[in-house]
């Protein structure tokens, strides 16, 4: 059976673990955690990942730059990227999808979005 | 041929004995009638033939026909037994897929269940990971800011005298708003007054504001209210308050403000953990 791999870059420990409780409900997805933008590049640059999950505000590098970053880069540049905010507006929404997000999800979160998000991006059952 | 015979045979000057005559008209009489009885005979042989050929085409016919329907019959047999098992199967049909509905909407609510504890636990886990006032406080801050999605909140405590809410920790509130609240009747004094939480369960909480907040919080200590979170607008997504939000509530009511003063107290002992004398006589 296929196994993913999954990069959560997110600042907040509360959330991170959220989100790994989250992800675990998903079969086959190992999840590896970055704690901002910065640490979240270093892991891409180590290991190949199936799936990145990211919040936007965050310290030292935000998950905006961090998409640029992932889109430029050749090895993870089609990697599906869902970006998990508190910012809702439109705007921000269509400036995340524009830079190349492929999923928004905004704060606070319901794991069951998360996981279908997840699920739908990776074309698992 | 002699004179005799010739005459013999015209009849016309009959030379024989009249008892020979009369046998040979009798004869001819006789031959006259069977060879009209024959002729009948095979009229009617002929005539019987006709029929037995006519019966023959329409038995067959009959029988073909006798067939057809047996045939036809059986066909409607397999057809009512086609249509049987086909309401059947559909029955099945219909309370497997119900069965299946079911199993989903009960797959979904457990998901949803999940969720729930998912994030009591990890809030929990966030409000007792920390031993310094700060980091309680800015854990209880957490809580509400990416859980409950809190956009605009303070946390009182209350002072001595049970006069006055001081406020402790606060976001989106601009600093000459953050004011020492007198305990009267408004929202906030009524909620600390009966430690009975207030959630506005109709409106928009993210439409709040400083004197109508959306939400207020007690919070406890041994069963003692010692302050309150008062949300004043969540974030602009977040229109209404879950069932989620409500059990989040509940846990921040009875162990922010414990794991606060507990952080407190250890603060106020550097740090120190009490001797093993303190744990002896505990009695259990």
């Amino acid at each position: 059976m296929a196994e993913y791999s999954c990069l959560i870059v997110e600042d907040s420990p509360m959330m991170r673990q959220l989100l790994v409780f989250a992800l675990a409900r998903v079969k086959n997805l190992r999840v590896t955690e970055a704690d901002d933008g910065v640490d979240g590049l270093r892991k891409l640059a180590s290991a190949r990942y199936d799936i990145i999950v990211t919040d936007i505000n965050m310290p030292i590098m935000d998950g905006l730059k961090l998409v640029k970053r992932v889109r430029s880069d050749p090895v993870h540049k089609d990697t599906p990227i869902v970006i998990i905010t508190t910012e809702g507006s439109q705007e921000d929404r269509q400036r995340a999808l524009q830079l190349g997000a492929n999923a928004y999800i905004t704060k606070p979160i319901q794991a069951p979005q998360v996981i279908a998000t997840v699920k739908e991006l990776l074309k698992i059952d | 041929m002699s004179k005799e015979q010739k005459s013999h045979g015209s009849g016309k000057a009959d030379s024989s004995p009249p008892d020979l005559r009369k046998e040979r008209d009798q004869f001819l009489q006789t031959f006259s009638k069977g060879a009209k009885l024959t002729e009948e005979f095979i009229k009617d042989y002929e005539q019987m033939q006709r029929r037995m050929g006519e019966l023959e085409a329409e038995n067959t016919r009959l029988r073909a026909s006798l067939s057809a329907d047996t045939a036809m019959r059986d066909l409607m047999d397999k057809i009512d037994r086609l249509e049987h098992e086909k309401r059947e199967l559909l029955s099945r049909y219909r309370e497997a897929q119900a069965v299946s509905t079911q199993f989903s909407a009960r797959a979904e609510e457990v998901e949803s269940e999940f969720a729930n504890l998912a994030n009591l636990f990890v809030a929990s886990n966030q409000l007792h990971s920390s031993m310094s006032p700060r980091g309680v406080t800015r854990r209880i801050k957490e809580v509400l800011a990416q859980l409950v999605g809190a956009e605009r909140y303070c946390m009182y405590l209350v002072n001595a005298d049970g006069s006055e809410l001081v406020p402790i920790a606060s976001e989106g509130i601009a600093g000459d708003k953050l004011i020492t609240l007198r305990v009267d009747n408004s929202r906030v004094g009524e909620v600390l007054r009966t430690g009975i939480a207030y959630v506005d369960e109709e409106g928009d909480p993210s439409r709040g504001t400083l004197e109508q907040p959306s939400a207020v919080v007690p919070l406890s200590v041994d069963e003692k209210v010692v302050g309150v979170i008062a949300i004043f607008a969540t974030l602009a997504q977040k229109r209404k308050f879950f069932t989620i939000d409500f059990e989040l509530f509940k846990l921040l009511g009875q162990h922010a403000a414990a794991a606060l003063v507990a952080a407190s107290l250890f603060a106020q002992a550097e740090r120190k953990l009490p001797g093993l004398e303190a744990f002896l006589d505990l009695s259990v």
